[in-house]
């Protein structure tokens, strides 16, 4: 579903170079949750939105549902773009619309047919179960409920993949636990591929199949998670680790 | 009513409505030329959509020159185009020229620095939804910025009404050169109060527009 090879993204700082991402291969099949944890500074974000080409690679390849992004032209990318959903940390809603507006925003963007707009707008919005507010303003609503509206914007033109970065940094553990059922309901009834950025061990370990740990612009390792936890692995880094203890005392 | 007022009537309401004609014909050309300007200037910018240095530096030269001149000398400097563009450098049309060309360079200033103040995360989001630019600015930044664009609007009117009391020297009439020519350069300092007076109630009346609704249409 998602393919990058060999991405790179260098950054000229004081005249040296800086691999912000140096040279990361990675694929996500079809209707998986992938993780991709790293301490902050790690480039897990940069590789994100390489995903969607907001991050343009300096070298390396992106192929998302057989299509080479980096080749596309400007049209043809904001095409594809419409069906790779992305929520964000800051939610970053239009704090001048209504929810509803929010998400028909995006539906306008995608050449959505008029008529069935809002009926599809009132489908995703109940599907996160905000059908109540959908007259009032981002401003009213809490932090959550903020991200469900960025959720139902992402999924409101029947995206293939959904691109997260950091959703639930922003919010406290109990809406944390909400958002990443909302996120599990989405891939298992609407099967779709979902890759999520976090610097919390306890997001990935609750719903993705698969983490790739990526530390200074580098993969560290990818591991396949069972329900279990982790899977076999010999060489994971010790913070991680640490992390995962960490995690597992507060569960 | 006053005397005075009685005897100069007609004048007052001329003066009146020609600061009416001079605000207005600038605040159509700050709205329709310093908006698409403003626009421009923000996303030329380092880091923006449109990232152009050598466009953003024209556009950020014409500004900062337009707004460096004292305006008493820009209208005198203007006088040959104005004479070239409407035939005339004297009267309530040739001061509008002047008038708009600060306009526009005013108003894209505030503009640009009210676009500055939306969250970059929304310009991301909406170029993730694979919005075009076109669509970013009509469907995200303008909406986004709307009350800071509605403020900056009501201070360059005001700014505009100042502007225009300058123009006298061109004979563009208007309130502000009504209060300097019969009541200071005439001695009659109680039509220059009540003048100021008028002036103070128009400032007043639009600042108090441009906040309520600036107000009522932020919902952020």
């Amino acid at each position: 579903m998602i393919k990058l090879t060999n991405v790179t993204r260098t950054y000229i700082q004081n005249k040296t170079e800086f691999h912000a991402i140096d040279s990361i291969s990675l694929s996500v099949n079809k209707g998986d949750i992938y993780g991709v944890i790293g301490r902050s500074g790690a480039g897990k974000s940069t590789l994100l939105r390489m995903i969607n080409l907001l991050e343009i690679p300096t070298s390396g390849e992106v192929v998302v549902d057989g299509q080479e992004l980096t080749k596309l032209s400007a049209k043809k990318l904001r095409l594809a773009r419409q069906s790779i959903g992305m929520i964000f940390q800051q939610f970053n809603l239009v704090n001048n619309k209504t929810i509803l507006d929010n998400v028909l925003v995006a539906l306008e963007l995608a050449n959505y047919p008029k008529t069935e707009r809002k009926e599809r707008a009132l489908e995703v919005l109940r599907f996160v179960g905000l059908e109540e507010q959908i007259a009032k303003y981002p401003g009213q609503l809490s932090g959550g409920q903020k991200q469900r509206v960025a959720i139902a914007r992402a999924l409101a033109n029947n995206p293939k993949i959904l691109l997260c970065d950091e959703p639930t940094s922003a919010l406290d553990p109990n809406t944390t636990r909400e958002i990443l059922s909302v996120l599990k309901k989405i891939n298992e009834q609407l099967g779709v591929t979902i890759v999520i950025v976090s610097h919390e061990m306890e997001v990935i370990k609750s719903i993705c199949n698969f983490v790739t740990i990526i530390d200074q612009g580098k993969v560290y390792e990818t591991i396949e998670l069972n329900p279990k936890g982790i899977g076999d692995s010999n060489h994971t880094p010790e913070w991680f680790l640490q992390q995962l203890r960490d995690g597992e005392s507060h569960a | 009513m006053p005397e005075i007022l009685v005897q100069y009537q007609a004048e007052i309401w001329q003066s009146i409505e020609e600061t009416f004609i001079m605000v207005g014909v600038s605040l159509l050309f700050a709205i329709f030329l310093g908006l698409p300007l403003g626009t421009l200037l923000f996303l030329t910018r380092k880091g923006q959509l449109m990232e152009n240095r050598i466009v953003f530096s024209i556009l950020n030269l014409f500004v900062n020159i337009v707004r460096s001149f004292p305006f008493l000398l820009f209208v005198v400097f203007l006088i040959p185009f104005t004479r070239w563009l409407i035939g005339t450098a004297i009267g309530t049309a040739a001061a509008t020229v002047p008038l708009s060309i600060m306009a526009v360079a005013y108003y894209s200033r505030l503009v640009e620095q009210s676009l500055v103040d939306v969250p970059k995360g929304v310009i991301e989001a909406a170029v993730s939804m694979g919005a075009s630019i076109r669509e970013i600015i009509f469907k995200f930044l303008l909406v986004e910025a709307r009350s800071g664009l509605v403020l900056g609007l009501t201070t360059s009117t005001i700014s505009f009404i100042s502007y225009s009391t300058i123009v006298g020297v061109v004979g563009g009439g208007g309130i502000g050169d009504f209060a300097i020519r019969y009541g200071y350069q005439q001695f009659e300092t109680e039509l220059m109060m009540y003048m100021i007076i008028i002036m103070i109630i128009l400032v007043q009346a639009i600042q108090f527009t441009g906040t309520t609704i600036s107000k009522v249409i932020d919902k952020r």
